[in-house]
């Protein structure tokens, strides 16, 4: 069983090397602390901040070289299930999930659930009915199983170039966050930070990639996700006394809606599909926090749901990381992983919201207050608020930096400025788990479906490694490159190209394992038709053409990927003998890795062959 | 290796536990949000039971489901002579 391919596979020291990093993130921070307390200079702490993780990581990455293809492409697949799903659980939506939605939880409240609840089905829908399928045919990207299931180039050429671009949008969201919080926190251009971003991804990458990435990619998401719960659970133990903000925020939500029931904030209906997200930039509250579907009608808050299922179910980025596994069974519990940590991480942001609503509420609460408190003062000094002090003081006048909500948290809560600057560490390492889920995927397709699309066999070891190096390298430069010239709300980006990643590859994807008939005419017409109504979808959206918002894409994009792949699949002839048994051999979760299987008689004929 | 013949019922059981997984979570994540707003009166831990459920509620609903098909289908695989070797 699962229990001795463990303790063969596995490394037995990765608690101490992880124990050994969060020491010294915990450390860095409180020697910040004691630094701050003596007066040292602002600048220094805040770049101090920033680079001494980086540092971390990149040494992580250099640590962990490779020349092994299955160790470069897939970490050796001895990457515990805990391992894997912390690194699924923050890329699935990465820092823009992280800063956005506690935004977004914040202005519209309950209609923010959406994007909570359709991660989690993602998940759930990925764990039933994909990943184990794929860890055990152990590809190393999408395109290359869909190639292989239905013994077909042109399958496996389209696939590579249509999860290039939700993969891109994916990475200029990452890029994006990222910069906006490192820029804020060392005050440079978004340009410099997107450049240290890139090559911090360069760096941790190029030497040992997927084995690199997955170790420096865990230390990330280790630092986003204690980044995001240190200030949130001090806060919660100045307010409640206890440190459970997840769960003790009940009460202040309580006393919240009967403060926003004073101040008269409106219960809106919207209709069955609005899609009143709101934007980047500056907003005001929109509707009371518990009450549902104000802002996003309770259709669109569906197709919401359905389009973040499965565009996480179904994303070429996430996928391949569990053939990183140690087997099938570690894949299933690794997605369980995913689960718990992808519902903490949007818990606590949802309690972020709720505090930060209460500490704005306790302002307003008293009638009109003589001058504003001092934080809030700080935080319109910061640019995180804006206050219309024309007319009189309420909730009205007060206008949120979506983006910054987060970061607002501390200052309110009157904590120490390295905790800020902690917080906004944990942002550019979100960003940075996403970059490197992102820009390794597409690198890895480039290197293997599209320079050596044309044939099954892989390049030589070498050559193989080296393409993909640089696949990665630019595929980095390219995101950058996007991420400057083209500035779109991340949260839209990364809607989209769930969207686009759902509509495209879900129904392909979960047809190709439960429903024999399917052929490479149906995964063809598949993904073009699911791909093609999506795009067309978005820019009716966008162009205010349907009536339907461009992020509910999914709506007409996932029925016609569907119709398409069945249709196609019914009116052409059946898969051949060895395609079908191909299927039911992926179905079954034990014997031999197909691809390994693969690879292992391949090097058996060419060594028959030189010879 | 399991043998040829169980292959069959080896996927009929999966897909049942497909079913049994999928579904129930489906119909939850679609029909709780409609109540939540006739919930909100109601508390637990002081939230407003409708928020709790459909946001708190929905995790624990999830892990639940992940974990149990988790086991269950283990268990399925031991069964049927289809997991993996040790």
């Amino acid at each position: 069983m699962s229990v001795t391919s463990r303790t063969r596979f596995v490394n037995p020291r990765l608690g101490t090397y992880f124990g050994i990093f969060v020491s010294s993130l915990l450390g860095l921070l409180m020697l910040l602390l004691i630094f701050e307390e003596l007066g040292t200079s602002d600048p220094l702490l805040r770049w101090a901040m920033l680079l001494g993780p980086i540092i971390l990581y990149a040494a992580i990455g250099l640590s962990a070289p490779t020349r092994e293809p299955i160790e470069f492409f897939a970490a050796g697949r001895r990457v515990p299930a805990g391992y894997t799903g912390l690194g699924i659980g923050v890329a699935a939506m990465g820092a823009t999930g992280i800063v956005a939605v506690t935004g977004v939880f914040f202005l519209i409240g309950y209609d923010a659930l959406c994007l909570l609840i359709g991660g989690l089905a993602g998940f759930v829908i990925m764990t039933v009915m994909l990943a184990p399928f794929f860890r055990k045919f152990g590809t190393f990207t999408v395109p290359s199983y869909l190639g292989r299931r239905f013994e077909s180039r042109p399958v496996r050429l389209l696939a590579a170039g249509l999860m290039a671009v939700p993969a891109l949008l994916m990475l200029a969201a990452e890029l994006r966050v990222g910069a906006a919080a490192g820029g804020w926190l060392t005050g440079q251009g978004q340009g410099v930070v997107i450049l240290l971003m890139v090559a911090t991804f360069v760096v941790t990458a190029v030497l040992g990639g997927m084995r690199s990435l997955t170790w420096s990619g865990s230390a990330e998401a280790i630092a986003a996700v204690l980044a995001l719960l240190v200030p949130v659970t001090i806060v919660a133990v100045m307010v409640t006394n206890f440190p459970l903000p997840q769960l003790t925020n009940g009460p202040l939500l309580r006393a919240l809606m009967h403060s926003e029931a004073a101040q008269g904030l409106p219960i809106i209906d919207a209709p069955a599909l609005q899609f009143a997200l709101p934007g980047e930039g500056m907003a005001h509250i929109a509707k009371r926090f518990t009450a549902p579907f104000g802002a996003i009608g309770p259709m669109a808050f569906v197709v919401t749901i359905l389009t973040v299922l499965t565009g996480v179910a179904a994303s070429p980025w996430l996928i391949p990381r569990v053939t990183m596994t140690p087997g099938v069974y570690e894949t299933r519990k690794s997605l369980g992983w995913a689960t718990v940590y992808f519902g903490l991480i949007m818990l606590t942001c949802a309690a972020v919201a709720v505090y930060m609503r209460d500490f704005v509420m306790d302002i307003v609460k008293g009638g009109v207050p003589s001058s504003l408190p001092e934080w809030m003062q700080r935080l319109v000094d910061l640019g995180f608020v804006a206050i219309d002090s024309a007319a009189p003081l309420n909730y009205m006048s007060f206008a949120f930096d979506r983006d910054s909500v987060l970061l607002s948290l501390p200052v309110a809560a009157g904590l120490p400025a390295v905790f800020l600057y902690f917080a906004a560490a944990g942002i550019v390492a979100a960003a940075l788990v996403g970059i490197s889920a992102t820009a390794s995927a597409v690198g890895n397709v480039i290197a293997e479906d599209v320079v050596n699309g044309f044939s099954w066999e892989p390049l030589p070891r070498d050559g193989r490694l080296h393409v993909a190096r640089i696949a990665m390298a630019g595929i980095a430069v390219a995101g950058g490159a996007v991420a400057l010239v083209a500035p779109t709300d991340p949260l839209r980006l990364l809607l989209w190209s769930l969207a686009l990643a759902g509509s495209t590859f879900f129904p392909v994807l979960v047809l190709s394992i439960w429903w024999k008939r399917m052929n490479d005419f149906g995964a063809i017409a598949g993904m073009a038709s699911g791909f093609a109504v999506a795009v067309l979808t978005i820019l009716a959206g966008e162009a205010n053409i349907l009536g339907i918002d461009g992020a509910l894409a999914s709506i007409l994009g996932l029925p016609a990927g569907t119709l398409g792949a069945v249709l196609a699949s019914i009116a052409t002839p059946q898969p051949s003998r060895s395609v079908l048994e191909l299927v039911r051999e992926i179905r079954i979760p034990g014997g031999e890795v197909i691809y390994d299987r693969e690879m292992r008689l391949l090097r058996l004929k060419s060594r028959e062959r030189s010879s | 290796m399991m043998e040829r013949k169980e292959r069959k019922p080896y996927w009929r059981h999966t897909k049942w536990q497909l079913l049994a997984s999928v579904v129930p979570f489906l119909v939850l994540i679609i029909v709780m949000p409609l109540y939540a707003e006739s919930l909100n009166g109601e508390r637990f831990l002081g939230f407003p039971l409708g928020y709790f459920l459909s946001a708190h509620g929905i995790v624990v609903a999830a892990i639940f489901t992940v974990a149990s098909f988790v086991n269950r289908q283990d268990a399925i695989d031991h069964w049927h002579g289809a997991h993996e070797d040790s």
